[in-house]
């Protein structure tokens, strides 16, 4: 088998192993998206609601996961 | 906890903590506490792992690919890959907008608050915090009263499961046989 076609049979692997080690990755991979975009969001003097709708989750949600940290990383050594 | 450690140990933990505050704000996870040891030349932990042919360059370079990713780790990457995702752009297109290491120190917020945030855990990772609690136990197992940079090691080892060890593994280094020269050489010092 050629690279190309292991990595397409890959993609669509019936082994729960692959595929939920991918979803896995795919999750730690979303959650710092998140608080990246997030802060960035914060940054730019968005509102939890705003940020909330955005995501489309509860405005309570996303300020529970999120309010803890300093609105802007990188400026508070 | 650190009453019992020599200047020696000490020092392997403060370069620990000088080595997480170099990457960003990361607490001191096992990896810091492996280089804090390996940055002691006389150490004799340092000795016994050159004599493994394990230097603090090459560990170095191996923890980066661990941490390179955007923070997420060689495996993770190679699971995107799987499903077709390139975590490689999507880091590289990241820092573009958002300056070096904007991912990576991107950790996300722990799952569980029990009311105390956000610097849950202090300044030690869970795991490191684990081998240094170890460290003490190797040395009261071994009837030592006091820690030094061997222990820290032992506690490492034992731990067994952060990147410090990982990165040993990846070396070539087998965690049970360090160990028990470790202990040898322990006993041929006392």
């Amino acid at each position: 088998m050629s690279q190309a076609t292991e990595l397409a049979a890959a993609a669509g692997s019936t082994d729960p192993k692959v595929g939920l080690r991918a979803v896995l990755a795919l999750r730690r991979l979303l959650e710092r998206l998140e608080v990246v975009q997030v802060d960035n969001a914060r940054r730019q003097g968005w509102s939890w609601q705003e940020i909330a709708e955005a995501l489309e989750v509860s405005r309570q949600a996303v300020h529970k996961k999120h309010a803890g940290r300093p609105a802007v990383p990188g400026s508070w050594e | 906890m650190f009453e019992r450690f020599t200047d020696r140990a000490r020092t392997v933990v403060k370069r620990a903590l000088d080595e997480a505050r170099a990457e960003g704000r990361h607490p001191v996870g096992t990896e810091h506490l492996l280089l804090g040891v390996l940055a002691d030349p006389d150490a004799l932990a340092t000795r016994l792992l050159a004599e493994s042919g394990v230097g603090a360059d090459d560990l170095r370079a191996r923890i980066r690919r661990h941490t390179g990713n955007g923070g997420l780790a060689e495996a993770d990457a190679a699971a995107l890959r799987e499903i077709g995702i390139d975590l490689a752009a999507i880091v590289a297109r990241i820092e573009e907008s958002f300056g070096p290491d904007a991912l990576r120190e991107a950790a996300p917020p722990p799952r569980r608050r029990w009311g105390r945030r956000p610097h849950l855990g202090g300044p030690f990772s869970p795991r490191s915090k684990k081998a240094l609690e170890l460290s003490l136990r190797e040395a009261i197992r071994l009837r030592h009263r006091h820690i030094g940079t061997e222990h820290i090691l032992l506690g490492l080892l034992r731990e067994g499961g952060g990147l410090g060890a990982l990165v040993l593994t990846e070396a070539g280094v087998d965690l049970a046989d360090l160990r028990r020269r470790v202990e040898e050489a322990l006993r041929t010092a006392a």
